[in-house]
């Protein structure tokens, strides 16, 4: 006896379909992110607490402690701009347990059996991180420029928001391959002080890394977060920013030193990427 | 049979059993029928589908099957016996060890995203998000399977209002009931015009009532859609009254594959269940007074009998002639649970896994 299989539907028709629902797979991803963090208000306030108390509490106190009055200023923009390097990284971890959630609560399995490539899930969860933390940047900024943060509006500004971008693209991808990787929110959660705040204490955050002894700045200069640093104050404060890229690559062409900065930051972030689709990809499918 | 290419044997010689049970099956599945997919097109086709995860665990050991386009086909079996599994593999998130399966035309390790274009689940536990509203839900739905939005807009409003959820959809599923959360469920999985609908123990949780009203929704949903149909289940009330036919899977294979009435007709038309201090005994005296072998099924202190070749009262006379009387005795209709008894040697269910 034979069996006649349904023939498939007429490709081109079937394939331009296809492209369009990718395409359209990511940003509708995004946005049931965002409903979902809307729905949770906690979510979207608390990553962004602990940095805002930093920039408006902690900074000016400890400029005003260890910085004489010339460079009281300095110092609190300095230590201010530091907190980019909590805010991104505490917000990507904290958007990453809506993966763990999705998961053990079943949504995810709804996603899993859509007809999109597993890449979109990752994507479309990326693009409300990115979302969230830029908001988040704007209202860190501005209260820190508030508060009497003294930054520097010019076209370096675009370093700043490359970096931004790049480093949370980056920051991101790592909570999608904890998420993948670890079994319970439990688990997870008492990954994201490890991941997001340990390299924050020698990344050049509240001092310079020649301040480290000479091994750890070693270690230090292999830090993203290093990386992005620099780039967040050439980006809104250019001379300090100018002495953290020298402090890394020790060469007097500053846009060079940027680009490499950014390349490897970039580098970084494209293999978190990567692994991030793979993992996803391999756990979606036993 | 090929459901692909090639010559192949027919389903029922595929199967992994016994001579007695193959002398079973080649009853109840009669394999010189041509069957119910000659000149139709297979909606579900499944061909020496097998699954082996780490560990040497072989949870799905070859089996095949074709559903045809339209009907509702139930994979009926205990925890464990690999329904599971199979349905994974045909919605594409277990890959198959080896084998081929085809969801409308297209192949599901080849093309997983065609596949998937054209399927939808409706998961054993809730997959909606429980924070959004309902709309919200059946929107994103529509979304990712790209429908487009004034034909997806009419499908929503047609099947809210046929499964009597219109009236909640702007609330937050979480406060929602288990039965209102499993009638949104099934309409979100038909939203996308799927061409085969995959139900996985769809009214695992559900209190009687709300199981009963479930069975409505979705034959009525069925009529009108025409979908086809895979529903797993261990219930079998569940599977008799949903199913046009039924696959028992046991330890990853299919033992039989038929109709319910026809499953049912297997057993003959009434059974003997009693109750005695030495069943096995009873089954003894049974079988050497012209009862067939499989025809006796013992589980315990209760045996049971089908009546095809004596009649009640004279087995009862039989085993009050051999010295084991019965303690209680109840002639009845036979139940898909005798079915499975018969072909398995034990029973779905543990009594606590039964449904109200």
């Amino acid at each position: 006896m034979t069996v006649t299989a349904i023939p498939a539907p007429i490709l081109g028709k079937r394939g331009e379909k296809s492209r369009t629902k990718e395409v359209r797979a990511a940003p509708t991803l995004a946005m049931r992110r965002l409903a979902l963090s809307v729905r949770n208000p906690r979510a979207l306030v608390l990553p962004v607490m602990n940095p805002v108390l930093f920039a408006l509490v902690i900074a000016p106190a400890l400029a005003n402690t260890v910085a004489g009055p010339a460079q009281q200023t300095t110092y609190m923009t300095f230590l201010a701009l530091a907190t980019m390097g909590l805010l991104i990284p505490l917000n990507s971890l904290f958007f990453g347990i809506g993966v763990v959630v999705d998961r053990q609560q079943g949504a995810m399995r709804e996603l899993l059996v859509a007809p999109i490539r597993r890449s979109s899930i990752v994507l479309g969860n990326m693009m409300a991180a990115i979302a969230i933390t830029s908001l988040q940047t704007v209202v860190l900024i501005g209260l820190s420029v508030a508060r009497g943060a003294d930054y520097v509006t010019s076209t370096h500004v675009l370093w700043f928001v490359g970096a931004t971008l790049v480093y949370t693209v980056l920051m991101y991808s790592v909570a999608e391959v904890l998420a993948t990787r670890l079994p319970t929110a439990e688990a997870y959660t008492a990954a994201i002080p490890v991941v997001a705040i340990v390299p924050f204490f020698f990344a050049g955050s509240l001092f310079p890394i020649t301040a480290l002894p000479g091994w750890l700045s070693a270690i230090a200069k292999a830090l993203p977060l290093t990386h992005a640093l620099a780039l967040f104050r050439y980006g809104l404060t250019p001379s300090s920013g100018v002495r953290a890229l020298h402090n890394i690559w020790g060469m007097t062409n500053v846009t060079a030193m940027a680009v490499l900065s950014a390349a490897v930051i970039a580098a970084y972030a494209l293999l978190a990427f990567v692994a991030a689709v793979r993992l996803f990809t391999k756990a979606g499918t036993s | 049979m090929s459901l692909f290419a090639g010559p192949v044997r027919p389903l029922t010689r595929e199967l992994n059993v016994t001579n007695n049970e193959e002398k079973i099956n080649d009853r109840i599945t009669d394999p010189h029928d041509p069957g119910r997919m000659t000149g139709a097109a297979a909606a579900v086709a499944a061909e020496e589908l097998a699954k082996i995860y780490p560990g040497d665990i072989h949870a799905v050991k070859g089996i095949s099957f074709a559903v045809e386009a339209g009907e509702a086909f139930g994979l009926l079996g205990p925890n464990g016996a690999g329904k599971t599994t199979t349905i994974g593999m045909l919605n594409t998130t277990v890959k198959p060890s080896s084998g081929r399966a085809l969801l409308a035309g297209r192949d599901v390790t080849r093309d997983p995203i065609g596949a998937r274009s054209v399927s939808s689940v409706v998961f054993q536990d809730a997959v909606v998000d429980r924070p959004l509203t309902g709309r919200q839900n059946l929107e994103l739905h529509l979304k990712l399977w790209g429908v487009d939005t004034s034909v997806g807009r009419r499908r929503l409003a047609e099947l809210t209002g046929t499964v009597g959820i219109s009236d909640i959809l702007d609330r937050p599923v979480a406060t929602y009931s288990g039965g209102q959360r499993r009638r949104t469920e099934i309409v979100r999985a038909l939203l996308s015009g799927p061409e085969v609908l995959f139900l996985d123990e769809p009214t695992v949780g559900l209190d009687t009532r709300s199981r009963h009203d479930l069975f409505d929704v979705i034959g009525t949903l069925r009529e009108r859609t025409g979908v086809t149909i895979i529903i797993t289940t261990h219930y079998l009330d569940e599977a008799e009254r949903l199913c046009d036919r039924l696959a028992i899977i046991q330890s990853g294979t299919i033992v039989a594959c038929d109709s319910p009435a026809r499953l049912l007709a297997s057993i003959g038309p009434e059974v003997l269940e009693l109750r005695t201090d030495d069943a096995a005994k009873a089954a003894a005296v049974l079988r050497a007074n012209g009862v067939e072998p499989d025809d006796v099924v013992v589980i315990g202190q209760t045996l049971t009998a089908s009546l095809r070749a004596i009649n009640g009262a004279r087995a009862l006379e039989l085993l009050e002639d051999g010295n084991v009387p019965a303690r209680s005795a109840t002639a009845r209709h036979p139940n898909l649970d005798d079915v499975y008894l018969r072909l398995t040697g034990g029973p779905i269910l543990s009594p606590a896994d039964r449904p109200e």
